[in-house]
């Protein structure tokens, strides 16, 4: 039943952002398949600032937007200060997302892993 | 001057009839005249005389009414002769007696009579009236007027705003309304005066609707009008067109309908679509994840089937709960009941069960994790634990302790009376395990203790209440 995995995302390290368990380690396990290598997963801002701020070289991220008690903006700000792609995966339409990131790369959930690698692959994602 | 003075006095006047008598001049006069009804009373309103116009407006012949009164001519509600006689009386008093009324046709029939009755030079003989058929025109002004009524008592008595406009916006009149809802009188609001009313960062899409007003032939716009009576800002729709019908078709009527709180209405319904959305697309997420976890950590499809729908149910459970709420925080203590009652199949609790605790809100998304938690350790307990054993027991108690600034909640699942198997290895490790061990921790910042105890299985959970209850930004 396991899906053919995918290597797309070979070398790559990827930070994962979402503060459901059960979704953040199917995530992380699912990229993994894919390749690549997962920073995180991270439930909160303060815990994804500081994996971004340990140095490593990201290759891109996928962010959750709603983290249960906050939002997912101060981190997608400070991967664009620092020219790190990423992708909001979330259950949000796009017109309820506030302006500066309603039109960022955007995958809906249940997450699709060949969605994301392709966004991360085309450069299409944030940078 | 004369002609002579402008010397043109060697020019003949043409050759001429002789004129007629004043007699016939006067007969010529009266009978070609006959758009206008003339005749002539004796000081007792006796019929003298009777033109052709005055058997063709009011249908009796001069030899019907000569010698009888005209007081027939006088509607019967207005008492005929009474009407008649007021009308010479004044005519006498003032010299004339100028009036506009109907007056009655042989037939029955009435026309609105536009005219005068005179005293003759001699009063002895009596009266000259004369009058021309205005009915037409009476009728048309009456709808008019009566038109002018209807729109004015609905302009004054529905909740919209009414003006009248030119088509370019120009406004030539509004509502008492109007002036009452922006304190705007209506000088103040005349031509383009009534845009101080309307909000500054919508007054240029107001104008620019304006300008293609003429070429749509109506006017619509959705824009901000104050309120004076507490300066609000509300959002009124505003339509005008042309009135229809009307000689002058560069009058334009409009309202303007409160819209506000439809809007407010309509915001917060596609807010809570959004929401409900967001939490469909992650529960099925949940699902899924749920779902390729298991099978990740199953021997078999039997196997997988089985844990699968346990969690499944767990996850509806605790969905159940939070429809009930309305997506508000669920009471830790019916979380906990309705999980065990599950794993029972409805039998009472109480003889082996014990479930104590002080009242905690459990956040919707934190409540997720608790339940499955607690399916978990249940499912184990009902497999070799305490719930599988006559002598088992089981309590789940938490109480809240102050730690520092933060109130801790330490929560306790302890099964007692248990034998366990061989040396007391935990049975079950894998995915169930994470969701008791890793999910709190990872998700509310617990920190979780799961041991195999010689008398049973122990989890001890602590946890910030502030990371289990609601706060300000839920």
């Amino acid at each position: 039943m396991a899906e053919r995995p995918l290597e797309g995302l070979r070398g790559k390290l990827i930070l994962v952002v979402e503060d459901d368990f059960i979704i953040a380690t199917d995530l992380a396990l699912a990229l993994e398949d894919c390749g690549a290598e997962v920073l995180g997963p991270a439930a909160s801002v303060d815990d994804a600032l500081e994996l971004i701020a340990a140095g490593h070289r990201l290759s891109g991220a996928l962010l959750d937007i709603n983290l249960g008690q906050e939002l997912a903006y101060p981190i997608a700000d400070e991967l664009r200060r620092r020219g790190v792609p990423f992708i909001f995966a979330t259950g949000y339409d796009a017109w309820i997302i506030p302006d500066p990131y309603r039109n960022m790369p955007r995958c809906e959930k249940p997450v699709d892993t060949r969605i994301v690698e392709r966004l991360l692959n085309e450069g299409n994602a944030n940078a | 001057m004369n002609r002579g003075d402008l010397g043109v006095n060697e020019i003949e006047d043409p050759p001429r009839r002789p004129p007629p008598g004043d007699d016939e001049l006067l007969r010529l006069i009266l009978e070609s005249a006959t758009d206008f009804a003339i005749f002539t009373m004796d000081p007792n309103g006796i019929v003298t005389s009777w033109n052709t116009g005055a058997e063709r407006l009011l249908g009796w012949t001069s030899e019907d009414i000569i010698g009888n009164t005209a007081d027939v001519i006088f509607p019967l509600e207005e008492g005929r002769g009474a009407a008649s006689a007021e009308e010479r009386r004044t005519a006498l008093a003032l010299g004339r007696a100028e009036d506009e009324r109907w007056q009655e046709r042989k037939d029955g029939s009435r026309i609105w009579a536009s005219g005068l009755l005179m005293p003759l030079a001699d009063r002895e003989l009596g009266f000259v009236k004369i009058f021309r058929d205005r009915t037409e025109q009476h009728r048309s002004e009456e709808l008019l007027r009566e038109n002018e009524e209807r729109f004015r008592v609905l302009a004054v008595s529905i909740p919209q705003l009414v003006f009248r406009t030119k088509p370019t916006g120009l406004r030539t009149w509004g509502s008492p309304q109007w002036s009452v809802f922006t304190g705007l009188n209506l000088a103040e609001s005349l031509e383009f005066r009534w845009l101080d009313a309307v909000h500054p960062d919508d007054r240029e899409e107001t104008l620019k609707a304006w300008s293609e007003a003429p070429r749509k032939g109506e006017y619509y716009i959705e824009h901000r009008i104050r309120r004076k009576a507490d300066d609000e800002w509300r959002w009124h729709q505003t339509r005008a067109a042309p009135l229809e019908g009307l000689k002058n078709a560069d009058e334009w009527v409009g309202t303007s309908a409160d819209i506000h709180d439809l809007r407010s209405l309509q915001g917060r319904q596609a807010v809570l679509l959004a929401e409900l959305q967001h939490r469909t697309r992650n529960l099925l997420a949940v699902v899924q994840s749920l779902m390729r976890q298991t099978l990740r950590s199953s021997r078999s499809l039997e196997d997988f089937g089985a844990e699968f729908e346990g969690r499944l149910r767990a996850l509806g459970r605790v969905q159940g709960l939070l429809a009930r709420t309305d997506h508000r925080p669920i009471d830790l203590a019916e979380l906990v009941t309705v999980e065990l009652s599950a794993h029972r199949d409805g039998d009472e609790l109480s003889d082996k069960v014990l479930i104590e605790g002080p009242p905690v809100a459990v956040r919707p998304t934190a409540a997720q994790a608790f339940a499955l938690a607690i399916h978990e350790l249940a499912t184990n307990a009902v497999k070799y634990g305490a719930l599988s054993q006559a002598t088992g027991k089981l309590s789940v108690i938490w109480k809240l302790e102050k730690e520092g600034a933060k109130r801790l909640i330490r929560l306790d699942w302890c099964e007692s009376g248990v034998a366990m198997s061989e040396s007391g290895q935990p049975r079950r490790r894998g995915y169930g395990s994470e969701l008791i061990e890793r999910a709190l921790p990872y998700q509310l910042m617990a920190k979780t203790k799961l041991t195999f105890g010689p008398d049973g299985v122990c989890c001890e959970i602590a946890v910030d209440q502030a990371e289990v209850e609601e706060n300000a930004n839920g």
